[in-house]
């Protein structure tokens, strides 16, 4: 019998918030499963756990236990090997991690990272926050790391006889037998100055590689050379390049903006402007006190973004309406600003008949940017056209927004082909070597490249890193070195220098696309040298020299002009070369060619039933696609709609509703959607706040060659497309169908008994009532000795006078121990999930596969809990139209480290116990796995280990006698059961890896925890008075992550510690603080900013009638 | 009817008693003897590739422990030497010693490949507990307390039980082993051989106050108040301890004063040893 604990009634404010649409209707399954640890209905037995009932089991143990009992064998004492190095290696120190800065070459900057190494290991990655543009990791960054250990990573050369035949095996070759092939295009090469030579590129910023390539076209003139990326940016550097001539380059300074507006730039989320662009936004949005200024953040997009989560207004519009809303929105600041002509060259767009409907609430944001003129900016999506891009530019100039709130920067202008180029080229069969040094793989993401292939007749090389559909159609596959792996180098998205640094040998034998292009230039030597055994006695020979490491030099002796050992130990040292910045740019805006950028584009119609609109958007867990075989990646939840190992069409709920689509706990219809004779059936998925008629679908799924991972998961929107420019397609036809298809989501599991926790308020509320967080709903009235149930040590040890108020001789001892604790933002979090990634990195926690998260089984610690706000009181019925634009708002939610705990009192054999820091400390080889702390636990944030997910891939199915196949975790003992040896390398020895039957959960980072406090007694020695570790000098995975510095971590006993600070922010307040449990992590209350002239014409935001303001939550 | 049973089955149930009996008491001595660390694990003593005498190097050359055991103050596992350390006297260079030694051999063949020397691992904490060795030598601990004497040892044998319990004897009562830094690798150290003037004095230096000793000396927490006769300067407080705890220093008059004045709390919650 389950018991029900009966929360106190929540209050009737006028504002609802919700995590998913079962919840918004409270419908019968989700009543259901509240309360409950697991869903039920998906925590039954299934076919193989039947098989094996309790008693069966128990029969089965006994037996097993009384034969084990028979052999002994377990007591014998296991041989266990030391071996140390022969020769000492300079700077390790066996047990101690070693900590080195590099950096991530993205296609748009560099992320500066500093990588733990355990023994050679590389095992986590933190930001670098020494670097000028240090700004937190996001979460493809922060899982990049498991990329390294890819167990189906190319590991050797192969060769295929024919281009573009998927069919053929190839024979595994060498790369002896590739160096001479070599050897023969080069002779080829230099008889006709390069002609025939292309080498295909991913965008990057890597100094070392654009030198290498112009000595290739020095030497070969007319070899061509061609880049491109899925997620296009080209229109954004078209317009530019139109406005302000060749090589500038815009970088938002956000950090200066008071005002910023965004035509669905998700700079927030998948749009990334600047490596630091989040904590330079956040910089202005977590006030302190009531009197702090607040910038204020207005977004127009078709779907739900993070970017829109944190709006102050948001106006979902479909994604083909977007030209006109930036026509209208500079015809309205050119009116403002007296700029006719900017409000003429926007004439071709602004003056159509559905722009009528817009004006206000875009004249409205306007003035509001008008009058922060010098102080504003607006951004464009990156894969808008040009005519968009040009607007916005035109706008930002009227606002004086180029020099102070956007940087222009001196950049070399570079003139690269492009994919569809290469494509002509290939089908003309003017190349005869193509190299693909591509990160992604063309044959998916690039249409029609893949015929390209079929008839070119041109060798093909892929430089490949997994397993994917190119190397199924090149000739030649080499293996590619992982960026931890190799030298190279890459500038920051302001120009910062840096230099990518190996941590570990190619583990697979791979080469970076320096070292190939070194090759190509004939200045490396692919095959291996023999290295003949030194007799013995004689000197060492010298190393052999690495010829990459010496290019990459080489680039840096030109950009700091003069090689110069120690500034160049200094930029290995601290990750970036200092004072390498872009310089700035003396451009001059033309603002003649907006005209021209707008009359090209011809005016769209708003979609309707019968002509949808699709909008292709990068995923936020695998890009374009690139990321497809990271289980962390794959497992974690989509930031807006908590899908898991999938992607789907987001659909509003009307649009939803409307195509008669079903959803019955995440088995949701699916829809065949036409356009220009391509059709795709995906799966339909319920997104509130969506535009109607407008279907969103995140690019990199449907994946056919890659390894289990990635395979086969979701539906490949690119069957929709015909070509690679355009990512808003309308006109499409969509007919519901009949099937069905299971979605993993984790919005309904772990709920905490639907009471949502996360506080928020206006400005304006909050300067009336600066405490408004600590006192809201139930803890309002708090009686003042809010005793829990359960026993535990609380407050601070006071015991010098038994008759002050505040004794308390039973207290944390904030004398002579630290005191944990934490302290969210939620004004600043975004909801990225960074942190759950980082934390997984950590912590070793494993990954369950979809079915297990259908289970709600999923591991992650963290719950990144996505709430939307309707207007809607309790008892009212909700309403479909409160859906068209909710407001969102995000909370991260782990082990809170309740003082007085409730999962503590339960344990029957103490395996979850205080420490006297004040962490609730879980012991796990102590842990029977009897789940009390579970389901005592308010927070839900303890899982369980239902099977050994490491030691059993949870993703693979085992071929059984008779029964067929059964996924592994069901296989019992005919399962297979070993981990993976490659992926183990990636742990952090420091943390136990969980077995079966355990339970776990946050302990802040503990092992970092005990680190400190051991090295800082180490120091210390017999100077008791050193024995305190210094204040912020521990930070947890999850503050190291994120990117926003949402969370804040430290020794509250320590007065100068910044998480006192922010305990004593105003909008602080604890989860569940009428049960009296103290939790050491609190929240601040997120405040919005809004307009209050906005009120009359933000008619989507329901508000119903003689209940408190929507503009006063 | 004839009797069912034959007479030798009346006495049946009692001999089944009897041996059970001593089925179940075999068992709990050989469950307690092989399964308890105390007695599983002490005197474990595998032979090494190599074997290398610590009674000889340490007993009787004198070599400090981390001259091989370099890193033991600053991490948390204590190196077991490479081979270059072996190689610093075994080398082949002029006045280097035992350049021929057939003992050496694998020493030699180790520099000449490249390929470490696998010694067997004799102290081997299991892989849910973290224990680290600087935070123990930097506060107190010596070598000797949990590896035994070294010093005397041909063979290195595991010499304590290393189990949870043996661990939390010294975490609950640390004073029965702290010792000053300066003899943490001093593996002959008897607290006797300590000048009590010295002590004091070295306490003094690190700038302890009288009333702190004296306090300690009486048992009484740091907290308390001095009673109003206890002496005053440390020609008194070395007195009062020569009265307390009689001629020679004693463990506990040593372990007593460090563990207070370096504020010695070893841990007791689980987080200590278990992440």
């Amino acid at each position: 019998m389950k018991r029900i604990w009966h929360h106190p009634e929540p209050l009737k404010t006028g504002r609802r918030y919700w995590r998913s649409l079962a919840e918004h209707e409270n419908a019968p399954e989700f009543q259901e499963s509240l309360g409950r640890e697991f869903d039920s209905s998906m925590e039954g037995m299934s076919d193989g756990e039947r098989e094996n009932s309790r008693r069966d089991f128990m029969k089965i143990m006994g037996g097993a236990a009384a034969l084990s009992g028979l052999s002994l064998v377990s007591c014998r004492r296991p041989l266990a090997k030391v071996v140390p190095f022969a020769k000492h290696v300079e700077w390790i120190i066996p047990g101690k991690p070693l900590l080195y800065t590099t950096i991530i070459p993205r296609a748009w900057g560099a992320t500066p990272v500093v990588v733990t190494t355990h023994e050679g290991r590389p095992t986590h990655l933190q930001a670098n926050f020494l670097h000028p543009l240090a700004g937190g990791l996001d979460i493809f960054a922060q899982a990049s790391i498991l990329d390294l250990y890819n167990p189906d990573r190319v590991k050797g050369l192969t060769y295929r006889k024919t281009t573009g035949d998927a069919a053929e095996a190839g024979v595994s070759s060498d790369w002896t037998a590739f160096q001479s092939q070599l050897a023969e295009w080069s002779k080829a090469w230099v008889a006709s100055s390069g002609a025939g030579l292309a080498l295909l590129f991913n965008e990057s910023v890597s100094p070392t590689q654009a030198r290498l390539l112009s000595e290739i076209k020095k030497s070969l003139p007319k070899a061509k050379v061609y880049s491109y990326e899925p997620v296009r940016r080209s229109a954004s550097a078209a317009a530019v390049k139109s406005v302000f001539g060749e090589g500038v380059k815009l970088l938002p300074q956000l950090g200066k903006a008071n005002v910023v507006f965004s035509l669905d730039c998700d700079f927030l989320g998948l749009d990334p402007q600047s490596e630091n662009a989040i904590l330079d936004f956040m910089k202005n949005r977590a006030p302190g006190k009531s009197s702090d200024k607040m910038n204020r953040l207005y977004v127009i997009e078709n779907r739900y973004t993070l970017t829109g989560g944190v709006s102050d207004h948001r106006k979902p519009l479909a994604a083909a309406l977007l030209p006109m809303a930036a026509a209208v929105l500079a015809d309205e600041i050119g009116k403002l600003t007296g700029d006719s002509a900017l409000s003429e060259s926007s004439r071709n767009l602004s003056s159509v008949a559905g722009a009528a409907k817009l004006r206000p609430w875009l004249a409205t944001a306007a003035k509001d940017l008008f009058a922060n003129k010098g102080k504003a900016i607006v951004l464009a999506g990156s894969t808008y056209g040009e005519e968009v891009h040009a607007l916005v530019a035109g706008i930002n100039n009227a606002l004086a927004a180029f020099g102070s709130t956007i940087d222009l920067l001196k950049v070399e202008s570079e003139t690269t082909n492009t994919i569809e180029d290469l494509q002509s080229d290939l089908k003309a069969k003017i190349i005869k070597n193509l190299f693909v040094l591509t990160e992604t793989d063309p044959v998916y993401d690039a249409l029609g490249f893949a015929e390209s292939l079929k008839v070119c007749g041109a060798e093909v090389v892929k430089l490949a890193q997994r397993d994917n559909a190119t190397v199924k159609l090149a000739n030649w596959t080499l293996p590619s070195a992982h960026y931890l792996e190799s030298w190279g180098d890459a500038r920051s998205s302001d120009g910062t220098y840096a230099i990518v640094q190996p941590m570990i040998q190619p583990l697979f034998n791979g080469i970076s696309v320096n070292e190939l292009l070194l090759a190509i230039a004939g200045k490396k030597e692919l095959a291996p040298k023999k290295v003949e055994a030194p007799a013995p006695g004689a000197a060492p020979t010298a190393p052999i020299s690495d010829i990459a490491y010496e290019a990459v030099k080489e680039t840096f002796k030109v950009i700091s002009g003069g090689w110069d050992e120690e500034k160049w130990n200094l930029t290995l040292r601290d990750g970036f070369l200092v004072k390498s910045s872009y310089p700035k740019a003396g451009a001059s805006f033309n603002g003649s060619v907006i005209t021209a950028a707008v009359k090209k584009a011809s005016p769209a119609q708003e979609p309707d039933k019968d002509s949808f609109e699709i909008v292709i958007t990068a995923d936020a867990t695998v890009w374009d696609g690139r990321y497809t075989e990271n289980p962390w990646l794959q497992e974690a939840p989509d930031p807006i709609t908590k899908l898991t190992w999938d992607n789907a069409a987001w659909l509003s709920p009307k649009t939803f509703r409307a195509l008669g689509l079903k959803s019955v706990r995440y088995e949701n219809s699916k829809i065949k959607v036409t356009i220009g004779g391509k059709t795709l059936e995906i799966v339909a998925l319920e997104c509130p706040g969506h535009a109607h008629n407008s279907i969103t679908i995140p690019l990199g799924y449907g994946q056919k060659l890659a390894n289990i991972v990635g395979n086969d998961r979701g539906f490949d929107v690119n069957a929709l497309r015909s070509d690679s420019t355009s990512f808003v397609l309308t006109g499409a036809k969509v007919e519901a169908s009949t099937e069905l298809y299971e979605l993993a989501i984790t919005q309904d599991t772990y709920t905490m008994e639907a009471r949502a926790q996360v506080r928020e308020g206006t400005q304006e509320r909050f300067i009336k009532d600066e405490k408004f967080a600590a006192t809201e709903g139930m803890d309002s009235h708090i009686p003042p000795a809010n005793l829990a149930l359960y026993k535990g040590r609380v407050g601070k040890k006071q015991n010098t006078n038994p008759e002050a108020e505040d004794y308390n001789p039973e207290g944390f001892d904030y004398e002579n121990n630290h005191q944990w604790g934490m302290v969210i933002d939620l004004a600043k979090c975004i909801g990225c999930s960074a942190c759950i990634v980082a934390c997984q990195s950590e912590n070793n926690i494993a990954i369950v596969g979809k079915d297990q998260v259908r289970r709600g089984r999923v591991m992650q610690w963290i719950r990144m809990d996505r709430y939307f706000a309707t207007t809607d009181s309790v008892d009212s019925d909700p309403s479909l139209e409160e859906l068209d634009n909710p407001e969102m708002i995000h909370q991260p939610v782990a082990c809170q480290q309740c003082e007085s705990a409730p999962c503590e009192t339960v344990c029957p054999v103490n395996a979850t116990v205080h420490t006297e820091d004040g962490l609730n400390a879980m012991a796990y080889n102590r842990c029977i796995g009897t789940r009390y702390c579970a389901n005592n636990c308010p927070f839900t944030a303890r899982r369980f280990n239902f099977f050994d997910y490491n030691k059993r891939n949870p993703l693979v199915e085992t071929e059984l006698p008779i029964v067929g196949k059964v996924r592994n975790l069901y296989a019992g003992p005919l399962g297979e059961k070993k981990p993976q040896e490659v992926v183990q390398l990636q742990k952090n020895p420091n943390v136990t890896v969980r077995m079966r039957g355990v339970i776990e959960k946050c302990t802040y980072c503990v092992q970092r925890l005990e680190a400190a406090k051991i090295n800082q007694r180490r120091v210390a020695r017999d100077d008791a008075s050193k024995l305190r570790i210094a204040a912020d000098s521990v930070k947890t995975a999850c503050q190291a992550s994120c990117p926003a510095e949402a969370i804040m971590f430290g020794d509250l006993a320590n007065e100068k510690s910044t998480v006192n600070v922010w305990k004593e922010n105003p909008r602080n307040y604890q989860v569940l603080k009428y049960l009296g449990i103290r939790p050491r992590t609190s929240y601040l209350a997120r405040i919005r900013n809004v307009n209050p002239e906005m009120a009359s014409v933000e008619n989507d935001r329901v508000r119903k009638t003689g209940e408190a303001s929507l503009y006063n939550f | 009817m004839g009797n069912f049973f034959p007479r030798w089955t009346n006495w049946l149930p009692l001999k089944l008693a009897v041996c059970l009996g001593f089925v179940v008491v075999g068992a709990v001595v050989g469950a307690t003897y092989y399964l308890t660390p105390k007695y599983y694990r002490v005197g474990y003593e595998p032979t090494q590739p190599v074997p290398f005498s610590h009674k000889k190097h340490v007993g009787e050359v004198g070599l400090d422990c981390r001259y091989c055991h370099s890193f033991v103050e600053v991490s948390s596992h204590s190196n077991v030497p490479t081979n270059q350390t072996c190689y610093n006297c075994h080398g082949p260079d002029k006045g280097q010693v035992k350049k021929e030694s057939p003992k050496l051999a694998l020493v030699r063949e180790a520099d000449k490949t490249g390929v470490p020397i696998q010694w067997t691992k004799v102290h081997k904490t299991p892989d849910f507990a973290y224990f680290n060795h600087s935070v123990h030598v930097n506060r107190g601990v010596s070598c000797q307390n949990c590896h035994g004497q070294i010093n005397e040892m041909e063979v290195v044998k595991h010499a304590e039980p290393h189990s949870m319990g043996w661990c939390l004897d010294c975490h609950r009562n640390p004073e029965n082993k702290l010792r000053p830094l300066d003899q943490i690798t001093n593996l002959t150290y008897k607290p006797e051989q300590l000048n009590r003037d010295a002590f004091y004095a070295s306490l003094k230096d690190k700038g302890i106050k009288e009333e702190q000793v004296v306090k300690t000396l009486l048992g009484l927490k740091q907290e308390d108040a001095l009673p109003a006769d206890a002496p005053k300067d440390w020609g008194k407080v070395v007195e009062l301890a020569a009265k307390t705890y009689g001629p020679s220093v004693t463990q506990k008059e040593v372990g007593t004063q460090l563990k207070d004045h370096w504020r010695v709390a070893p841990p007791e919650t689980c987080a200590a040893c278990h992440r």
